[in-house]
């Protein structure tokens, strides 16, 4: 596996790359990029996996350039297709659900199949998502986990904390969601419900069944809206069950994109 | 030296178990808790508290925004403007400030704020701000990584529709216009401008490199305010910007009576009910992306210097005596003449020249601010009148300034008509 930045236009982006096989795209969430996770080592033995980091996250940029979501869809588009590797898979958590959903939607000849992982990008007033920027540390870590007395600490991070600096951790952090206000604050509808019915690939929805952040109803709006989707709730994980249910994670996956 | 009436436009009757039942004055606090009877009643007591600030001499009038909050009940503080516009003859108009990213298109801060200038017959100062984040990102749900960009876009655009003769096309990243054409035009060519911050370096550069004067106004006194306007005045001396005093702006909570027990017998009250009311509850005050990488840099690097925790803490419980709250700086309070000594010093140390007074606090009594106006009116201003009177003030309006000066010397006289003993200051 390698880091790798990956020029576009003026923006320089890491993406991290392993694996052979069939090429599937992973975009992470709104905290940070997972680095070395485990998940996305087990996706790599069937799959050649490109996870780049999300403009303006952790050492990427080209944020500047970027007015709305539909900026941010082209950029991945123009990014996806400057790998070389013709139609892919794609996977994505949290806000890259909701950016893997419109890429889905808008750019249906570059997606084969998606998966979206406890996504956002609906707004039901019956039931709204949480407003993860209101939480303190120890809130927001009981809202992520099923059992958040198990959870990793620290999380997947490709930008490990480093012991002579140890205010940089808190700034990137700060970054890294600074950016993704842009997308989610104050509501997190930036319009994904008006063009998910132009979604023509095979799409499943995976969703924690214990996640404090968005609720259960959000995925399966998300599944009725998207033609023909699946949904599949993981049991005993929270909002970020590729983490805390690796295995159940990785079996439901990849039967899907095997089919 | 300047000064300037202000007031927060509280809500006085909240229940005294607040503190207790509400972590937060702001975004969310519940509707229920004020009597809009109540509220109008606020809003006339402030507007004949300024009128009268305007017969005593003081050299401006301020007004503020703020949403959502119980702490100042001004989500517009053009309309507060408007009030004290057109009932007052000589102080100027100090309108600090509108929120420029909150304004759709930012236009309408050209036309009010022109409106006004034009009430007021040239004595409007423009303040523009960020708003916090209570105000700017949750409660008008601005992103935080859109404010900046936003506030800057909208203040090219004010500052063009006041000067370009022609209509002109604005195409900018938030607000398109294909006719900008301002009616009506500012009586003042360019109103003074002020910014205020919290110690954003970017805010210095833009104040340092416009000429702007800059604000800092919190209401934690000259302890906790000095490692960051020192910080300031560092920043500004290097970058090769003006070091007059009259482009920097300081809040203070000033409580005057005729004697010292008379100042902790009317105020105390109200001055715990100032700073225990006003919860800011931590889920709304750090925003990600509300303040840049740099200046969280350097805001760390400051350190927290000045006033401990546990004094902060101490000082938002109320377990503050009323004179340890003077002794920390959150309020200057005495007799005139104990008060215009620690002004002078606070100025000095702080290299401010226009001081904003805080004459009303909390749940006061109309008569005691009226009280505290007068005194200070007579006993402080025209004492302080000449601390960096060998620096130009380009930061307040012509008009205001003379029709102040000619109104303090047919109340006065002449300078000998002060009491004798008044303290010689130098700048």
């Amino acid at each position: 596996m390698a880091i790798e930045i990956h020029e576009l236009g003026e923006a320089r982006i890491r993406v991290w790359a392993a694996g052979e096989g069939p090429p599937l795209v992973y975009l992470h969430g709104m905290e940070q990029h997972p680095g070395d996770a485990p998940f996305l080592q087990r996706l790599a033995r069937h799959h050649h996996v490109f996870a780049p980091e999300l403009p303006g996250y952790g050492a990427s940029t080209g944020f500047e350039g970027i007015d709305d979501i539909l900026d941010l869809v082209l950029f991945e588009r123009r990014l996806i297709e400057s790998l070389g590797a013709g139609i892919v898979d794609v996977v994505g958590h949290d806000l890259g659900g909701m950016v893997a959903a419109e890429l889905a939607a808008l750019c249906p000849w570059l997606v084969r199949k998606v998966v979206l992982v406890d996504a956002y990008g609906l707004w039901t007033d019956e039931a709204p998502p949480a407003d993860p920027y209101t939480f303190t540390a120890d809130a927001l870590r009981a809202a992520k986990w099923h059992d958040p007395a198990t959870a990793p600490d620290p999380e997947p991070n490709i930008d490990p904390p480093d012991p002579a600096d140890p205010a940089a951790a808190m700034l990137t952090r700060a970054q890294n969601l600074a950016i993704s206000t842009k997308f989610l604050w104050p509501i997190p509808d930036r319009g994904l419900r008006k063009r998910l019915s132009l979604i023509t690939a095979p799409t499943l929805v995976v969703h924690g069944a214990s996640d404090g952040l968005i609720p259960l109803a959000h995925a399966r709006a998300l599944a009725a809206l998207v033609p023909g989707a699946e949904l599949t709730v993981i049991v005993d994980a929270g909002h970020l069950p590729m983490i805390e249910q690796v295995d159940a994670f990785i079996d439901v996956v990849e039967g899907f994109l095997a089919l | 030296m300047k000064f300037h009436w202000f007031a927060e436009v509280t809500y006085g009757d909240l229940p005294a178990d607040f503190p207790q039942r509400h972590d937060s004055s702001w975004v969310d606090i519940p509707a229920s808790l004020a009597d809009p009877r109540i509220v109008g009643q606020h809003y006339r007591m402030f507007i004949r508290l300024m009128q009268q600030a305007d017969r005593e001499g003081f050299d401006g009038l301020a007004v503020n925004e703020h949403h959502q909050t119980s702490f100042a009940m001004t989500p517009s503080p053009n309309l507060l403007a408007a009030s004290v516009a057109s009932s007052t003859e000589n102080a100027a108009i100090l309108v600090i400030g509108d929120s420029l990213a909150l304004y759709n298109p930012p236009t309408r801060v050209a036309e009010e704020l022109a409106y006004l200038d034009c009430l007021s017959d040239g004595r409007l100062i423009a303040g523009f701000v960020f708003g916090t984040p209570m105000d700017s990102t949750f409660s008008y749900g601005i992103p935080p990584v859109e404010l900046r960009d936003r506030f800057h876009e909208a203040r090219d655009l004010i500052l063009r529709a006041w000067s370009e003769p022609e209509p002109f096309a604005f195409n900018g990243r938030w607000t398109k216009l294909r006719y900008v054409n301002l009616w009506p035009r500012p009586v003042q060519a360019r109103p003074p401008i002020w910014i205020p911050g919290s110690g954003s370096v970017e805010t210095w550069d833009l104040v340092t490199d416009e000429d702007y004067c800059y604000g800092h106004l919190s209401f934690s006194g000259l302890r906790s305010a000095k490692p960051i306007v020192d910080g300031y005045w560092s920043h500004v001396e290097a970058r090769g910007g003006d070091l007059n005093p009259h482009r920097m702006a300081f809040t203070q909570i000033c409580c005057v009576a005729d004697s010292d027990a008379e100042a902790e017998r009317l105020y105390t009250d109200a001055v715990r009910y100032f700073y225990t009311h006003n919860p800011q509850a931590t889920r709304f005050l750090t925003p990600p992306g509300y303040t840049s990488t740099a200046s969280a840099r350097a805001q760390q690097a400051r350190g927290t210097a000045g006033i401990s925790a546990q004094d902060r803490r101490r000082a938002a419980s109320g377990e503050l005596s009323f004179w340890e709250y003077d002794e920390l700086g959150y309020i200057v309070a005495g007799t005139p003449e104990r008060v215009r000594q620690r002004l002078a010093d606070l100025a000095t140390e702080l290299r401010v020249g226009q001081l904003i007074a805080c004459l009303h606090m909390g749940d006061l009594a109309e008569e005691v601010a009226a009280m505290n106006t007068h005194l200070f009116g007579t006993g402080v201003i025209p004492y302080l009148r000449d601390l960096w009177a060998d620096q130009p003030d380009h930061w307040t309006p012509i008009t205001s300034q003379q029709r102040v000066a000619a109104a303090a010397a047919a109340t006065n006289g002449a300078k000998d008509q002060l009491p004798a003993g008044a303290p010689a200051l130098g700048g």
